[in-house]
């Protein structure tokens, strides 16, 4: 016992050092895989309402660039208004019911519920491996987990942490999650960052026969949590891969993760049900 | 001031600058299209390297814990700051005692800055630790040794400008300490 306690006593500075390394090791190992440690973001009470006070300086210098682009969007938007006005169900407050299929032969008209709620960035990051924006809204104001985070131009992310007044949005700007995504032709594949450019993101595994030119648009799939036909970007460059026939195609980002200020959590009612529906489906395939 | 506020004031005051200002600043190299990482100078190790002579080693790893944990938690790196940090405060002593010609016990009350160790001896002693930090920071981030002439790049490139950052915070703020000592 006595040797032990001298040992430790020896080696205090050791021990500490490898204690505290080890459970640094743990944190990073689990927010890699993607659960818990809500309280270890920039979503929680402290930190978001310093950076929401930090905001509300910076706010009025950005405002006439915000003023553009809402101006923007809107002209967006009314020109999409009067083209789709056709297939949509209702149009009332900020809630839209899209149909899924409109072309559907068997005349099921199935429809995806989304609510549009805006929210304000008050921190933003485009320069580390795995960049976070925060928002300020939170679980108060309908946030939850998982629900898609789009901007007037194109896709934004997924939130990732939620607190009563904050979320933390993981950006498309990551190496840990792929997006589903689709080409004009319906051609499917993800995309992926590969972490340099924050403008500059990467579809690969395109087919050879695909032919695709410059500035062709690429948008999200129904694949993925977010709502299908949102803009992801335009082609800037494709390259070919001699090895497997494969081409990989260069897309510069549609929203500029640079200089977010608004953006919208777009929550699917049908989400869970769809979920549950899908792990069902994998339960039993392994049984 | 005493030796305790005025460190807690420091620390309040680095994370305050690293956290609302340079965090937002995303520098990049000259122009656009060179494809050079950009990348945010990191200040913050500073708290730790201006703390005084005589701090003890679990003292050290302690304070540099919290201050990893506290940057952690604001940039959602949860982990990745504290690690980094927690190695160079282990390293602080060390480097310290190879540096100086005296024993760090006769340094008694005072900090490590321009003044009692010379510019260069500073210098060394702050880019190295910082350079060590960096390189366990990005290696860690992107986890991967893929593309490692971009992950090189960008340590060299940002310790360069997190040194420039040092040097400007040393220039603005010792000079005061030591007018108002003086008085």
């Amino acid at each position: 016992m006595r040797n032990f306690i001298l040992f430790i006593r020896r080696f205090f500075n050791l021990i500490l050092f490898i204690a505290l390394e080890v459970l640094c090791i743990v944190l990073i190992a689990r927010t890699h895989m993607m659960q818990g440690v809500d309280i270890m973001s920039s979503a929680n009470a402290l930190t978001g309402s310093a950076y929401q006070k930090q905001q509300d300086v910076v706010y009025y210098f950005r405002l006439k660039s915000m003023n553009d682009s809402l101006v923007n969007e809107n002209a967006r938007l009314h020109n999409l208004l009067a083209r789709a006005s056709g297939s949509l169900d209702t149009l009332k407050d900020s809630s839209v019911r899209l149909a899924v299929l409109p072309t559907d032969t068997l005349h099921v008209v199935t429809y995806n519920d989304y609510t549009y709620r805006q929210a304000r960035v008050i921190n933003n990051s485009v320069a580390s491996g795995n960049n976070y924006i925060t928002i300020n809204r939170g679980t108060k104001h309908g946030i939850g987990k998982g629900m898609a985070v789009v901007s007037g131009t194109g896709v934004v992310g997924k939130v990732e942490y939620v607190t009563s007044d904050f979320a933390s949005v993981l950006s498309v700007l990551n190496v840990k999650q792929k997006v589903s995504a689709k080409l004009k032709d319906g051609t499917y594949s993800a995309v992926s960052w590969e972490g340099e450019n924050p403008d500059l993101l990467i579809m690969e595994n395109i087919p050879q026969q695909i032919k695709v030119k410059k500035n062709d648009s690429v948008y999200t799939t129904s694949y993925s949590f977010f709502p299908s036909d949102v803009l992801i970007g335009t082609v800037t460059q494709t390259k070919r891969a001699s090895k497997n026939n494969m081409q990989t195609l260069y897309i510069k980002s549609a929203s500029n993760f640079r200089n977010l200020q608004y953006v919208y959590v777009i929550e699917n009612k049908l989400a869970a049900q769809r979920q549950r529906l899908e792990d069902s489906t994998k339960m039993t395939n392994k049984k | 001031m005493s030796i305790y506020p005025r460190n807690i004031l420091r620390l309040c005051l680095i994370v305050l600058i690293q956290v609302l200002i340079l965090d937002n600043i995303t520098l990049r190299w000259w122009a656009e299209p060179n494809n050079f990482p950009i990348f945010v100078p990191m200040v913050y190790p500073l708290f730790l390297l201006l703390l005084p002579f005589e701090t003890t080693v679990p003292v050290l790893l302690i304070l540099g814990f919290i201050s990893g944990i506290i940057v952690d938690t604001f940039m959602n790196t949860a982990g990745i700051h504290a690690f980094a940090a927690v190695f160079i405060a282990y390293l602080r002593t060390n480097v310290l005692t190879a540096l100086l010609p005296k024993n760090l016990s006769e340094y008694p009350n005072q900090s490590p800055s321009v003044k009692n160790m010379g510019w260069m001896p500073f210098l060394v002693y702050s880019s190295f630790l910082i350079l060590i930090h960096h390189t366990l920071f990005f290696a860690l981030e992107l986890w991967s040794l893929e593309n490692i002439g971009y992950l090189s790049l960008k340590i060299v490139a940002s310790t360069a400008t997190s040194l420039v950052f040092v040097i400007i915070y040393l220039l603005l703020f010792t000079r005061q300490v030591s007018v108002r000592n003086n008085n």
